[in-house]
C-alpha cells in the first residue's frame, strides 16, 4: 500500500489545476489518474508486444520463404 | 408527410443528452439531437459504423425521414433493427457477461482505429441479437481526442470486470449483485469481497484494488486533467491489458443442483423420445411466434422449438446451466435460442429510475407459447405455491402453455418429500385441471409412453370470458 501511496502523491504533485469535463458520463478523477499511473507501463508493455509480434512475422516470413525456396528446388 | 409530437419515450433512455429512443406505431426509433451531428456524421462517414456492423458489433439503422417530428432538438432520426428480448446482465450467466465484455473492448479498439472512442461501457447497452452480443446505442461514440484517457474506463471497470472477477474468484451467484448496482459494482465493493489470490493478478490488483483506493483518495479533490495527457499508445495498451484480464477470468459450470439434471433424471429412453414427440406436435399446432423455456436446463426441449425457427428464450434458475447452455448454442452457432438465469419464484423485477428504467419479467411478455416441462411440482411442493397461483402467473405471461403434470407417485416427488411431511393434500392431477382451467382452456393431455406424466396443451382463456 506504501507503494500505491507514493505513486498517488508523485501524481498529485504533477497535477494541479481544477478538472473540466462535458460528457455526460462522470468518468471519475480516480479513474483518470490510476488510468495515468497505468499509462506509462501499459503503453510500454504494448509497445513491447507489437515490436515482439513485428519479430515472429519476420522470422516466420523468412522460414517459409526458405521452405518455399527448398520445396522448388526439390 | 405527417407532424407528430414524441410522447412514447422510452424509459430507460434518458441520461445521454445525445438523443433517445421512442415508440411510434409500434416501431422503435431513436432521436438523434443536434448537439450530437459531429459525432453521428464521423461515426458514419469515418466508415467506422459500417466496419461494426459488417462485423457485427453494432446494431445496423436506417434513416428514416418519412414523418418530421416536432421538435427542436432533432438533428435525425434513425431505425434501428428490432431486439427480439430485451435481457439484462443480471441475468446473463458467466460467459454471456465476458463475452459481452469483450465485445465492448473490441469495439473500442476498432473506433480508436477510425479516431473515435466510446463515451460509455454500459453493459445494458450491449443486446444479444441471433445469438450474439452487440451494441445497441449507436449515440456511444465520440470523437478521440489525441491525449485524452477513456472516459468509459471507470464504467467497463464497475459492469463487467468487477462482476466477472467476483463470479470467477468469489462466488458464480454475484452476477446478482448488478440487480442492485444499476451503475455496475462499486469498485471498494468488489475491492473487499474479493479473496486475495485474485490479486496476484496484477491486471486485477490494478484494475480494481488500486482503482478503488485512487476513487478514494481523489473523490474530494478538484484535478487538472488537461495537463497531462495518455498517449494513444498507452489507450490502446490500457484496452489491451484489460481484454487479456477478461479472457483471463474463467469459470466451470459443475457441481451446482442442477448441472447433471438429465444424466440424473429417471426418465427412460423411449418415455423422453415420447416427450418430445408431443412437444413437437404441440408446437407444430399452436406454431408461437415465439416461446419461453421455464426450466429449461441445458435446452434440449429449447432446441426442438429453435429447430422450427421460433425464437425462444430458455430459463433456469441455475447459472451451471445455463451457462452450459450458452456455450452449446455458441458453440452450434444456434441464432433462436437465449438462455438466461431467472428466479421464477422471483423474477426480475422493474427497477431504476420511478422503477421503470429496467422491467421485470413480465413487462417484457408476454409470450405467444410458454414451456413448463418437469417444473409444476418445484413450483408446487419445493416453494408451497398453490396451483391457483401458478395458473394465475402462466395467465399473465403467455398466450399458449404447454405444460407436464407429474403425479406425486413420481419418484422425484417422492425424493422431495424424503425429508418433509406431506402437507399437499390437495396436489392431484384432478385439482391441477380444475384450477389450471379458470385461466386456460385445456385443449389436450396426452400421457407419456412409459411414465405416469401427463403433457398439457392449454390456451389462455380470453380476458372477458
Amino acid at each position: 500500500m506504501n507503494l500505491l501511496k507514493k505513486l498517488v502523491a508523485i501524481v498529485l504533485m504533477l497535477l494541479a489545476l481544477p478538472h473540466n469535463s462535458y460528457a455526460y458520463l462522470d468518468p471519475g478523477t480516480g479513474s483518470y489518474i490510476i488510468q495515468l499511473i497505468m499509462a506509462v507501463f501499459l503503453g510500454g508493455i504494448f509497445a513491447l508486444k507489437i515490436f515482439w509480434k513485428q519479430i515472429k512475422i519476420f522470422f516466420v516470413k523468412i522460414f517459409s520463404k526458405n521452405q518455399f525456396n527448398e520445396k522448388n528446388k526439390n | 408527410m405527417k407532424k407528430t409530437k414524441i410522447n412514447n419515450t422510452l424509459s430507460s433512455s434518458f441520461r445521454d443528452p445525445s438523443g433517445f429512443l421512442f415508440y411510434r406505431n409500434g416501431f422503435l426509433y431513436r432521436q438523434i439531437n443536434i448537439g450530437y451531428k459531429d459525432n453521428y456524421d464521423l461515426l458514419m462517414e469515418s466508415g467506422l459504423y459500417g466496419a461494426l456492423v459488417k462485423d457485427g458489433l453494432l446494431i445496423p439503422h436506417k434513416e428514416t425521414s418519412d414523418q418530421k417530428i416536432e421538435n427542436k432538438n432533432v438533428y435525425k432520426i434513425i431505425k434501428p433493427e428490432v431486439i427480439n428480448f430485451v435481457s439484462y446482465p443480471y441475468e446473463w450467466c458467466f460467459s454471456q457477461l465476458k463475452n459481452a465484455a469483450l465485445v465492448t473492448l473490441a469495439i473500442q479498439k476498432k473506433s480508436l482505429e477510425f479516431g473515435m472512442s466510446l463515451k460509455d461501457a454500459n453493459a445494458y447497452n450491449i443486446q444479444f441479437k441471433d445469438g450474439r452480443p452487440l451494441l445497441i446505442d449507436t449515440l456511444s461514440f465520440e470523437k478521440y481526442q489525441e491525449g485524452k484517457p477513456w472516459i468509459a474506463y471507470k464504467q467497463f471497470c464497475q459492469h463487467f470486470l468487477a462482476p466477472l472477477a467476483l463470479m470467477s474468484y468469489k462466488d458464480i451467484r454475484f452476477n446478482k449483485l448488478l440487480q442492485i448496482y444499476l451503475d455496475g459494482i462499486p469498485l471498494d465493493l468488489a475491492s473487499s469481497l474479493l479473496p486475495r489470490k485474485a490479486y496476484y493478478k496484477i491486471s486485477l490488483l490494478s484494475h480494481i484494488k488500486f482503482h478503488a483506493k485512487s476513487q478514494q483518495h481523489f473523490s474530494d479533490r478538484k484535478i487538472n486533467m488537461n495537463k497531462h495527457r495518455m498517449s494513444r499508445l498507452s489507450l490502446q495498451g490500457l484496452i489491451d491489458n484489460l481484454e487479456n484480464s477478461i479472457k483471463g477470468l474463467k469459470w466451470q459450470p459443475v457441481g451446482t443442483e442442477w448441472a447433471d439434471y438429465y444424466e440424473e433424471t429417471n426418465y427412460s429412453g423411449a418415455s423422453m423420445q415420447h416427450k418430445k414427440q408431443i412437444v413437437d406436435k404441440f408446437l407444430e399446432k399452436i406454431k408461437p411466434k415465439n416461446l419461453w423455456d421455464l426450466g429449461a436446463n441445458t435446452g434440449a426441449f429449447s432446441q426442438i422449438a429453435a429447430d422450427k425457427g421460433i425464437s425462444t428464450i430458455s430459463f433456469d434458475i441455475d447459472p451451471a446451466v445455463v451457462e452450459k447452455n450458452y456455450l452449446r448454442c455458441v458453440k452450434q452457432g444456434e441464432k433462436n435460442i437465449l438462455p438466461l438465469i431467472i428466479d421464477l419464484t422471483n423474477p426480475s423485477p422493474s427497477i431504476g429510475w420511478e422503477n421503470k428504467e429496467r422491467l421485470s419479467l413480465p413487462e417484457r411478455g408476454p409470450a405467444d407459447a410458454v414451456l413448463a416441462l418437469a417444473l409444476i411440482h418445484h413450483l408446487s411442493i419445493s416453494n408451497n405455491l398453490p396451483f391457483n397461483k401458478i395458473a394465475h402467473f402462466f395467465n399473465k405471461i403467455c398466450n399458449y402453455l404447454i405444460i407436464e403434470f407429474i403425479p406425486k407417485n413420481d419418484s422425484q416427488i417422492q425424493k422431495l418429500l424424503l425429508n418433509r411431511e406431506d402437507i399437499f393434500t390437495d396436489y392431484t392431477q384432478q385439482d391441477f385441471e380444475r384450477e389450471f382451467n379458470k385461466y386456460f382452456i385445456i385443449q389436450k393431455s396426452i400421457e407419456i409412453n412409459d411414465s405416469k406424466r401427463s403433457l398439457y396443451l392449454m390456451q389462455k382463456k380470453d380476458a372477458n370470458s
